[in-house]
């Protein structure tokens, strides 16, 4: 049977034991939060969901390709416009040249009856 | 919440903090449980190198049931110890028992010194034999004198009664006493020595 002396003898071994407890080395430690950091990852994912959603009109600028886009739509509209006022000149070399010279002429003098009752008053 | 004020909160608060998204919160402890889990699954392992890959093993798992851990249950350190135990418990099953002679032998042939052992050398004794222990009982005379842990919570690691956890710490102390007297009389100490 084990005497009050020997497990006194046994605690001196025990102290000795604690004192010497391994310490994580910088790797380890390094290896850990790593792992910390990636596990925590999913968690951050849902606040970033959370943003405010775009309003409708956000949502159709976006839907028709952003704002690059609705640049473009605007300045094809603003062209659009100044070519039906002022018919630019090379319009009619292209027309003849595709349809042949009387055909031009008479696509582009759409009335001609309107023509000859304002210069006759 | 800042690095600082946490030295005072609890393991289970730090935990729900970390679950939380709290990143100071893992470091926090981390620090605080990383010794601790190292320390157990070296004396169980008696590998440090393997002991680290069990501590970073049992420290994952932490970090993954963080989400769920529900508050009152069981302590941190309590779970810990239980999951450090049974991955020490697989290693060993694969390797065959260390015996007493093969443990490592203090490197700097110090152990010739007769005056009495100086503290290293205690310790590398007590690991030697410790290691000659069967594994249930090494595992509760390190928790009980080593980690500090108290009989009910060595109860709740090894999943067994109070009274289980006081019998095998007994017989492991008794058996430690015995390997220790060996070893002794193999480097040439005398009883009334050290």
């Amino acid at each position: 049977m084990m005497t009050k002396d020997k497990d006194i003898g046994l605690e001196a071994y025990f102290e000795a034991g604690r004192a010497a407890t391994p310490v994580p080395s910088a790797d380890l430690i390094g290896r850990i939060m790593a792992d910390a950091q990636a596990q925590m990852a999913p968690a951050i994912a849902p606040t970033e969901t959370s943003a405010p959603r775009p309003g409708l009109f956000a949502s159709l600028i976006e839907a028709i390709g952003g704002w690059p886009t609705l640049a473009g739509m605007a300045t094809a509209g603003i062209v659009g416009v100044w070519v039906g006022f002022s018919q630019p000149a090379g319009l009619d070399m292209v027309a003849e040249q595709l349809l042949g010279a009387e055909d031009a002429r008479y696509l582009v003098d759409l009335l001609p009856a309107f023509s000859a009752d304002f210069e006759e008053g | 919440m800042p690095f600082d004020a946490m030295s005072d909160t609890p393991d289970e608060a730090l935990l729900v903090l970390y679950a939380n998204g709290d990143f100071a919160a893992a470091q926090a402890l981390m620090l605080r449980l990383t010794p601790r889990v190292l320390g157990y699954a070296t004396r169980l392992l008696n590998d440090h190198a393997e002991a680290e890959d069990v501590a970073q093993d049992a420290m994952m798992r932490l970090w993954k049931v963080a989400p769920e851990w529900r508050q009152g249950e069981a302590k941190v350190s309590t779970w810990l110890y239980r999951v450090v135990s049974n991955l020490c418990t697989d290693r060993l099953r694969k390797r065959r028992t260390v015996a007493l002679e093969s443990v490592a032998e203090p490197e700097d042939g110090r152990a010739s010194v007769v005056q009495g052992m100086i503290e290293q050398e205690r310790a590398v004794a007590l690991d030697a034999a410790l290691a000659t222990l069967p594994e249930r009982q090494r595992q509760a005379v390190v928790l009980r004198h080593l980690e500090g842990a108290t009989n009910p919570e060595i109860a709740q690691v090894l999943e067994i009664s109070v009274e289980a956890v006081e019998s095998l710490t007994a017989r492991g102390k008794r058996a430690l006493t015995v390997a220790l007297a060996d070893r002794r009389k193999d480097l040439g100490y005398h009883d009334d020595q050290g």
